[in-house]
């Protein structure tokens, strides 16, 4: 996965924010279901396709106070999860 | 659903989630069988009637928009209804899974090749009593095993995945050998669930008929303990003799070594459903549960859903019920199992006593040992 690639959420896949530390995307076609946290939760907000990887990371360090430098790696392994079980699609940054 | 998820949801059970995770609905009143444990029926808080297609699309959109995940949709029998295509249309629109509570004998090809079409069905429970007809067909009525069986065969072969629960009664207590390698066997099914009889519905006007005394239920619970350790790992319980025989056994070797106070002891703590789901009645009344069918929280598409999750006052007490201990009661005094008891099903609690917070005195292993039962 390229940093400049542009994720897009599955519209099918449902977010539940159920408390105030943890959400889940549940995913009816496969009944596969992702536990994460505030961040995972913002990072899916922005996945609509017109944002890459590396805006989207940017984009968090600048909402959530005291980013810990593992933010780019962390948020780029939660995308490649993502996309690994169809919760998430990429528009691939063309050479 | 990951283990870790799994164990997730059930630590944070105490808190509430902000919508409903699943929903159990009564899809229809009418059923093509009148069996003689029934549940559902002669419940005299329920107005047995049915909706029209429309009420429940516009329900199952509002579930939508507040991302509910599963809906299992029973009865009465959910085949019955002409227009079940068009309802599961509805909650697949609004991103949901489902399973079906059945008793098999209305499934043909043309509605199991639609569940397999919509990639949504979760499964299909069939209720199987006996391995032969004339058990079955004791409290169930005449022919029901044949439509049970069909039913099943019907949904493998469309590869939908089938979960059958045996309905332990009086009649099938010298059948369970059969019944376990019947379908573990000869259907091939994967596992199985097993359940008894309880004092609700139909089944209270039939009790001595079809419920166990001690006697069987020791009887059942042995049996089904040595079929599980033969069938390592396909015979499942919640509720029921196999779970009773369980959950006794870790009482009493507890009680006997002095052990300390299991973590949900000693308190009303066994239902935690009102905290991830909720029910609807055929009428369109909003129950906590099924087995709470008189208690009315609202109704659908006249109240949010949302609301009555998150503020109902009759809710939220049902939720609070795991607060209220065990030695508040009469019916618990000087019982040396309070520190690992849990009280049970409030549904049962509430048939059997008329009051919701009070322990089960179906479940008590007390009650159950002075009229002579024996853990096995």
């Amino acid at each position: 996965m390229n940093q400049m690639d542009r994720p897009i959420a599955n519209p099918i896949v449902v977010l539940r924010e159920e408390f105030d530390d943890w959400a889940v995307l549940f995913n009816p076609e496969t009944a596969y279901a992702l536990g994460t946290n505030p961040v995972g939760v913002a990072v899916w907000k922005l996945m609509d396709g017109r944002m890459s990887i590396e805006e989207i990371v940017a984009k968090i360090k600048n909402s959530f106070e005291d980013s810990p430098d593992a933010t780019v790696k962390e948020i780029t392994t939660f995308v490649d999860k993502l996309t690994e079980n169809g919760f998430v699609g990429l528009e691939v940054e063309s050479k | 659903m990951p283990e870790e998820l799994k164990d997730k949801i059930e630590s944070t059970v105490s808190k509430v989630m902000r919508t409903p995770r699943k929903l159990d609905i009564e899809i229809t009143s009418r059923c093509n069988l009148r069996c003689r444990y029934c549940y559902f029926f002669h419940n005299p808080a329920v107005d047995y009637r049915d909706l029209p297609t429309e009420e429940w699309l516009k329900f199952f959109d509002e579930l939508g928009s507040l991302g509910v995940m599963d809906v299992t949709l029973a009865g009465g029998e959910p085949f019955i209804r002409e227009d079940l295509t068009s309802l599961l249309e509805g909650l697949v629109r609004n991103r949901m899974r489902f399973s079906l509570l059945s008793n098999g004998a209305l499934i043909d090809d043309e509605i199991a090749a639609f569940l397999a079409r919509t990639g949504r069905c979760e499964c299909v429970q069939i209720s199987v009593d006996g391995s032969f007809a004339v058990v079955h067909d004791t409290c169930r009525g005449q022919g029901s095993f044949d439509g049970a069986i069909r039913g099943i065969r019907t949904l493998q072969r469309h590869r939908i995945s089938v979960a059958v629960r045996v309905t332990i009664h009086r009649h099938n207590i010298d059948d369970l050998e059969n019944i376990a390698h019947f379908l573990l066997e000869e259907l091939g099914l994967p596992g199985f669930g097993t359940n008894s009889a309880g004092y609700m519905g139909t089944c209270r006007l039939n009790a001595d008929d079809v419920m166990l005394t001690s006697a069987e239920r020791q009887l059942v619970m042995a049996t089904l303990l040595r079929l599980t350790a033969k069938y390592a790992g396909r015979i499942s319980a919640s509720a029921g003799p196999l779970a009773d025989g369980r959950m006794w056994h870790r009482m009493e070797e507890a009680r006997a070594q002095g052990k300390p106070t299991f973590h949900n002891g000693g308190r009303l703590t066994a239902c935690g459903c009102p905290s991830s789901k909720i029910a609807v009645r055929a009428d369109g009344a909003i129950v906590p549960c099924n087995m709470l069918n008189h208690i009315e929280l609202g109704r659908i598409n006249h109240d949010s859903l949302a609301e009555i999750w998150q503020n109902s006052p009759a809710l939220n007490q049902l939720r609070s019920r795991h607060t209220i201990p065990l030695t508040n009661f009469k019916f618990c005094a000087d019982c040396q199992y309070i520190p690992y008891c849990t009280g049970n099903c409030p549904g049962l609690a509430y048939t059997i006593t008329g009051q919701v917070d009070h322990p089960s005195p179906d479940a008590c292993l007390r009650r159950f040992l002075e009229e002579g039962g024996a853990i096995p």
